[in-house]
């Protein structure tokens, strides 16, 4: 057993994959179903269409969330002297923030189609609306500081002089 | 409309990613925990202005109508 198998960079790559694509799955979820929403209500009420694009812009910060982090984990991937364990940390980093984004992102989307519905007949809506959202997109930065934690340990990791 | 969705949009898309590269070589000397925060900080930030926009938007949209309809008014009474 080596502290750098050839085969620890295949966890490094998989966690920036997966951090890419669950969080941009989570941010398609809640952009069609909250689109289909404001699709509802551009018929109705056109003027609305601004402010009822804020769960779609929501959206797609989770989607950069997913990107900052795969940024972040492959800029510390490295083709020799790379360990196991910085391996699993970057695994761990990028399922992390993956999977929170997949969970805000279907959160964002439940939430803003039938918030936006609710905003044709009732302005009210809009502010709980917006404070909602941010609740759900709260989930997202969570699994980004996580990330950012884990990945910040990844540079203590045992060097191998091969 | 069009014009400020797509500003948004690629500020969406270039604001993070340049920010991430630029504080990481420019402010933080190659700390990348904090060029990540910095990165995130800027995209809240464009969802912010995004939001703040399209209030403040929506309120000039009200408010017009409003005037127009007073001064009809007043014509009408004449």
């Amino acid at each position: 057993m080596s502290v750098c198998p050839p085969y620890a960079p295949f966890f490094g790559f998989g966690g920036v994959a997966a951090s890419m694509i669950l969080s941009t799955v989570g941010a398609a979820f809640g952009t069609s179903k909250a689109g289909i929403g404001i699709a509802g209500l551009g018929t109705f009420r056109p003027e609305l269409i601004m402010k009822s694009l804020i769960p779609v812009v929501m959206s797609g910060i989770i989607a950069v969330y997913g990107l900052v982090v795969s940024v972040l984990i492959a800029g510390g991937l490295r083709p020799t002297d790379y360990s196991l364990y910085a391996g699993f940390i970057h695994l761990g980093a990028g399922l992390a923030c993956g999977f929170t984004g997949l969970a805000a992102g279907y959160a964002i989307g439940f939430v803003g189609d039938s918030c936006v519905r609710a905003y044709v007949h009732e302005s009210r809506v809009f502010v709980t609306m917006v404070l909602i959202l941010i609740f759900g997109e709260v989930l997202g930065l969570y699994g980004l500081i996580v990330a950012l934690i884990m990945n910040s340990r990844a540079t203590e990791a045992p060097r191998c002089t091969y | 409309v069009l014009v400020k969705l797509l500003i948004f949009s690629a500020a969406l898309a270039i604001a993070p990613v340049a920010s991430y590269f630029l504080s990481k070589d420019y402010l933080w000397e190659g700390n990348t925990t904090l060029a990540a925060i910095t990165a995130i900080m800027s995209a809240n930030t464009v969802l912010v202005a995004y939001i703040v926009m399209s209030i403040r938007e929506e309120r000039l949209a009200t408010v017009k109508p409003a005037t127009s309809h007073t001064t009809e008014e007043s014509k009408k009474d004449r």
